[in-house]
């Protein structure tokens, strides 16, 4: 999956705004959305919101957690907690800070060290999660605990993990071709099968 | 991205093709009548029991499987032998495999039926497990730099170039837009951080 993909899903999280203008509401596949009256706050995807802002049709009211202290305790969690992930305050929390960070810098009240946290948060998780990955690896262990990770997370360890553990998987499989005397390599040239490729 | 890596080796499989053309010592041990031409180095008709010849793994690995009486009793290549695998143990990190054999681990799945101590099923797992933290590594921080995946083995090439791939695409989208979120100035500064990728900080 792209990093794209993950963001289009990203940008369904609601978000509210304040509308500078007044319209009925607008019926769309995905949902209505509105109806908008200047300065009264209301609900609406990420794409709508940052769609409407870049026409200044409206402020951006950033979401709770992206604020200077939230987000350093958080940090401070993250930190301490050295081998689990600390949960998130949101799903998409990587996709919202860097999409309101860029389209609406000037609706977020420090924009500057939110940006520095948010990317400081990141670059721990993803350390951890490179770290686990391998120890994972290592140890052969049959499974790992990927609580509280978010999708742009666990999209990043796609296709290296899913690969090596099937390779892994594969030479596990073929073990014993002589010693139990089978037939083990039924998939060479005297086998004609259609799959993978 | 599709799966494709987590093949199963089929009949059209050139990678498969080529790693199971690879020539192990063995020795015959029944007459041989009408193939002569097996041993290029005489010129009788048929292979005497006892001729010690290089045969194709998928020669000799057909005719161990079919459970009738084996012609031909193979040996280790000497890549997977107890002197090689004493180097892959020590440090399978430091090792450039591509020069052991393009195809370690294919090549290694059809010899390990040859080992009936199974201590080639265990080295290429070690082998793999201990060199993934290197491919991961290379895949995730390595810029279009072809050299890097000089030491690696075809398998481990692949793996390396969708990781290597999906990382750039990562790191676009992080980059994407003018929207950078920026490590603070003092975390590059100290290098605190081990892998400072100075893509991510300009």
């Amino acid at each position: 999956m792209d990093p794209d993909e993950v963001e289009f899903w990203g940008e369904k999280s609601p978000i509210q705004i304040v509308p500078t203008f007044n319209s009925p509401a607008i019926y769309l596949i995905g949902g209505d959305v509105g109806p908008f009256r200047a300065t009264i706050p209301c609900r609406v995807p990420l794409w709508v919101a940052l769609s409407l802002k870049r026409q200044q049709y409206c402020k951006i009211i950033p979401p709770e957690w992206m604020d200077v202290d939230t987000l350093t305790e958080l940090r401070r969690q993250e930190k301490a907690a050295s081998s689990s992930f600390v949960k998130m305050p949101s799903e998409h929390y990587m996709v919202e800070a860097k999409l309101l960070l860029g389209g609406a810098a000037d609706d977020v009240p420090r924009a500057d060290e939110v940006k520095t946290i948010v990317k400081d948060i990141w670059d721990n998780r993803m350390a951890k999660l490179r770290s686990s990955m391998d120890s994972m690896i290592r140890n052969s262990s049959m499974y790992a605990a990927v609580d509280n990770l978010t999708l742009m997370e666990i999209n990043s360890v796609r296709p290296i993990l899913p690969h090596a553990l099937n390779q892994l998987y594969r030479m596990k499989m073929v073990k014993r071709g002589l010693s139990q005397g089978s037939a083990t390599l039924t998939h060479t040239r005297t086998a004609v099968s259609f799959t993978g490729s | 991205m599709s799966l494709q890596l987590s093949y199963q080796p089929n009949y059209y499989s050139i990678d498969d093709i080529l790693a199971s053309q690879e020539r192990v010592p063995c020795k015959v041990l029944q007459n041989v009548l009408g193939m002569g031409k097996l041993n290029p180095s005489a010129e009788d008709k048929d292979v005497k029991a006892g001729t010690e010849l290089e045969l194709p793994v998928w020669l000799v690995a057909s005719d161990c499987s079919i459970g009738r009486q084996p012609i031909f009793a193979p040996e280790l290549p000497k890549i997977y032998k107890e002197a090689y695998r004493e180097i892959l143990k020590a440090d399978a990190t430091a090792v450039d495999l591509h020069k052991f054999n393009v195809y370690f681990y294919e090549l290694g799945a059809y010899v390990k039926q040859f080992d009936r101590k199974d201590d080639v099923h265990a080295i290429l797992l070690h082998t793999f497990t201990t060199r993934f933290r290197l491919i991961m590594d290379l895949a995730h921080n390595s810029e279009s730099n072809p050299t890097v995946e000089q030491k690696l083995d075809m398998l481990e090439r692949r793996i390396y170039r969708v990781g290597h791939s999906a990382r750039v695409k990562l790191n676009s989208w992080l980059l994407e837009s003018g929207v950078q979120l920026q490590a603070a100035n003092m975390v590059t500064n100290h290098r605190k951080r081990k892998r400072v990728d100075d893509d991510l900080f300009n």
